[in-house]
């Protein structure tokens, strides 16, 4: 690597770092983060614990914590971290920047590089802040005092696979047309999960084979360091119950003895080749791949799902802004074609399982995540205002819009639930509308959609992991039939959120 | 210094953006005059490597861009359509970003840029709060940053209101001396107190390519200036090409580029930049 090359890569990683810390979403997304810290390490006289291992909890050392929280900021990065990093070329594109940079001496792999590289700093960045508020949570309720470089240790060896899994798959994916958008979101988010789950459960079981070079949330090695060392992989991370009964368990946490080393660098570098992908599919910001890669595929399927949705918009007639919300809708469908092909399996999957609704759920989100903000990120906001109401009414009418887009996508549970287990529906439709609250509030408040997919689906991690425990935490009914008060409470809980919206939009309307 | 040979930028769809266009250039500035549409954006964006034209050669001092691309971006500087910031940077900062991406890490040569476009005062401030102008300005900075010796701006006058035109102009008049400067645009005031040469595309193709007093020269006896009525005037409109109309207490002061001499006590009159860029397109409509 010459001295420009350096200069250069040095200026994208440091550019990105500047515009992404500089935003308001980055604050929430990592106040938000930091709060989860605090409900992850619970006090052991609430009944929970952060980790339990057959049963028993363990003791809250620096290992014990530092281990746990490690594992867990693995998975928020594995999960959400690439949906906050996956916009490094987008913006270049949007800006047009990128046509500036690519008329210069800047190599294309140099900027593979560079945005590689921000990834992984802007990642880290996060990953070490939620250390520091980890060890905070050690000092508040630790049982031991706080050992920072133990306690590095085990962020040391569970996070930077995920690091760098996360910012290659980014720039991989935003580097190939048909995985830029809606698709390459969705897609991810099966991959990681099936990735994570393959070498895990491989690894959980005493075997693994190559698949343990391949442990990029490094869940398997703590599997695998879990059953050498305790004989179980019966564990939980993450405000466990646990047996009161059973003294607690003092674990010294992950270290790299007997070649271990070997396969989480393995497991770190390992992703690094597919940047090669990207650069073979970079298109270098050239406008005529850019239009082809963006014409492909939408005409017509506007028109014929216009038809197909066009006897659910009837009902919508009555409200007020019927028109211009039932439009935004098909907005959705018209930039996204893919969205019908998850209409179709959302209905397939709520036909032929059962327990799909809490997957179901995280798709939505991703689909209607940028419903509130797309109007702002296209510059469109003037003509928006325009419309006869929008302008006083824009929360409502987004409101709207991601209810409608999300009551489609889930139309088929829906019925079914309505004909099997009526005693369940309002609280799945309270569900869908804390969710398209949700997504309207944060949309509106952070001007992006990413703070609505980060937050969101960390709420959802929590509940599906829960497995109904927490009632509290049944939002839409997965595991049971929620009382009317939890109902009743996330009914409150949206009204809050879009009354916040409401307030943050008319404060922008007088500024 | 700018030679283009056949020319041609077909997309996958099989229309053409640029159509078998030639052109030689030396140094000044040449703007590139034409409707939207025109194929102005990709013959420029072709120039400046971004996109690689699919027949036809450019050669930049004899240098094929195409093949050796890095020859030319070394010595570019290049200001595309609607040129976005990024918001939270500060205009220093930004303005550093692209230096180094150019190989340029001189802090005295973006402090000395940000006064020439006059921005060394908000340096420090984000430039999500700048005005169009400001952030064009910050364009041309950027641009120039790297003192590169073929400058392209593609309509960077673009929704800035008309002060902001004008500084814009003194500032590329200023930095474009001795360079080679494409300006393209569909204001023909944008460019005809700074072009040296005039370009007009149509179609995807070269419809005229001279010094503007050539282009004016050839329009000669075909501009005509006449008063009508206001009443009269929509119907004018109508039926033949106006160049330019002033309401006045007499009536409606009309210039018409015209073969003939329109009825109704017209006048000739001296042609414009304006009248000769309508003039040229409507010879080529005809043709």
């Amino acid at each position: 690597m010459n001295r420009q090359t350096g200069s250069r890569v040095a200026a994208i990683v440091r550019a990105d770092f500047l515009i992404r810390f500089r935003r308001a979403s980055t604050v929430i997304v990592f106040l938000l983060l930091s709060g989860f810290a605090y409900v992850w390490v619970p006090a052991t006289s609430t009944g929970r614990t952060l980790m339990q291992i057959h049963g028993a909890r363990v003791l809250y050392n620096s290992a014990a914590i530092g281990m746990g929280t490690s594992m867990l900021a693995s998975i928020f990065i594995g999960l959400f971290g690439f949906y906050v990093v996956s916009n490094a070329v987008r913006r270049d594109v949007d800006s047009r920047c990128g046509y500036v940079m690519a008329s210069t001496n800047m190599g294309t792999s140099e900027y593979i590089v560079g945005k590689f590289l921000g990834n992984v700093v802007f990642l880290s960045t996060f990953v070490f802040g939620f250390m520091l508020v980890s060890m905070a949570m050690q000092v508040v309720r630790g049982e031991a005092p706080l050992e920072p470089l133990l306690f590095m240790k085990q962020y040391a060896i569970a996070t930077p696979s995920t690091i760098v899994f996360v910012s290659v798959v980014a720039i991989v994916f935003e580097s190939i047309p048909f995985l830029s958008g809606r698709i390459g979101d969705v897609l991810y988010f099966f991959f990681y999960c099936a990735s994570l789950g393959i070498v895990a459960s491989s690894m959980e079981h005493g075997g693994g084979g190559v698949l343990r070079y391949f442990d990029f949330s490094g869940f398997g090695y703590l599997f695998e360091q879990t059953r050498h060392n305790f004989h179980t992989t019966s564990m939980s991370i993450g405000s466990s119950t646990f047996s009161r009964a059973m003294a607690p368990v003092t674990i010294a946490g992950l270290n790299l003895g007997g070649g271990a080393w070997a396969t989480r660098l393995v497991s770190t570098i390992a992703p690094l080749p597919l940047l090669l992908i990207g650069l073979l599919f970079f298109h270098r910001f050239d406008p005529a791949r850019l239009r082809a890669a963006g014409a492909k595929g939408k005409r017509g399927w506007m028109r014929n799902f216009n038809a197909l949705a066009r006897p659910f918009g009837r009902p919508i007639a009555a409200i007020p802004v019927r028109g211009a919300a039932l439009k935004d809708a098909m907005m959705t469908f018209a930039s996204t074609p893919f969205t019908i092909f998850a209409l179709v399996g959302i209905s397939i999957a709520s036909l032929a399982a059962s327990d799909s609704l809490p997957i179901t759920f995280a798709i939505v989100a991703i689909f209607i995540a940028d419903v509130a903000s797309r109007d702002r990120r296209a510059g469109t906001t003037g003509l928006i205002y325009a419309a006869p109401r929008l302008r006083e009414r824009f929360v409502t009418w987004k409101l709207l819009s991601s209810a409608i887009v999300a009551m489609l996508l889930l139309i088929a549970p829906v019925l079914q639930i309505a004909f099997a287990h009526p005693i369940r529906l309002p609280a799945l439709l309270i569900g869908i509308a804390f969710v398209a609250a949700s997504a309207t509030a944060l949309g509106i408040i952070s001007g992006n959609p990413k703070t609505f997919i980060v937050g969101f689906l960390t709420f959802w991690y929590v509940v599906v992991n829960d497995k109904g425990q927490t009632p509290a935490f049944d939002f839409a009914g997965f595991f049971s039939t929620p009382t009317m008060r939890v109902t009743a409470m996330y009914a409150a809980i949206a009204i809050v959120l879009l009354a916040t919206a409401e307030v943050v939009h008319r404060a922008r309307l007088r500024a | 210094m700018l030679h283009l040979e056949g020319v041609s930028k077909r997309f996958r769809g099989g229309n053409y953006g640029v159509r078998d266009l030639s052109l030689s250039i030396g140094s000044g500035v040449l703007g590139l005059l034409g409707p939207n549409g025109a194929g102005k954006t990709t013959l420029m964006q072709m120039i400046a490597t971004i996109t690689r034209p699919t027949a036809g050669t450019i050669r930049f001092d004899g240098v094929d861009v195409a093949r050796n691309p890095n020859e030319i971006r070394r010595r570019l500087g290049y200001l595309p359509q609607d040129f976005g910031v990024y918001d939270n940077l500060t205009a220093q900062e930004f303005l550093s970003y692209f230096a180094a991406l150019k190989g340029v890490h001189s802090r005295a040569r973006i402090n000395e840029m940000l006064e020439m476009v006059n921005l060394h005062n908000v340096a420090k401030r984000p430039v999500g709060g700048f005005s169009g102008g400001m952030k064009q300005r910050l364009g041309i900075a950027q641009a120039l940053v790297n003192d590169p010796d073929l400058v392209i701006v593609d309509e960077p006058t673009a929704g800035l209101d008309p002060e902001e035109r004008v500084r814009f102009r003194n500032v590329l008049a200023d930095a474009g001396l001795g360079k080679l400067v494409i300006l393209s645009t569909h204001i023909v005031s944008d460019v005809e107190s700074v072009a040296t040469h005039i370009a007009i595309m149509n179609g995807g193709s070269i419809v005229a390519c001279a010094t503007p007093e050539e282009l004016m020269r050839v329009a000669e006896g075909s501009v005509w200036e006449l008063v009508v009525p206001s009443e009269r005037f929509d119907e004018l409109r109508r039926t033949a090409r106006v160049s330019s109309a002033v309401r006045k207490s007499d009536g409606v002061h009309v210039r018409i580029v015209s073969g003939e001499e329109p009825r109704g006590g017209a006048t000739a009159a001296e042609p414009t930049l304006e009248d000769a860029f309508l003039y040229t397109m409507r010879e080529k409509a005809a043709a």
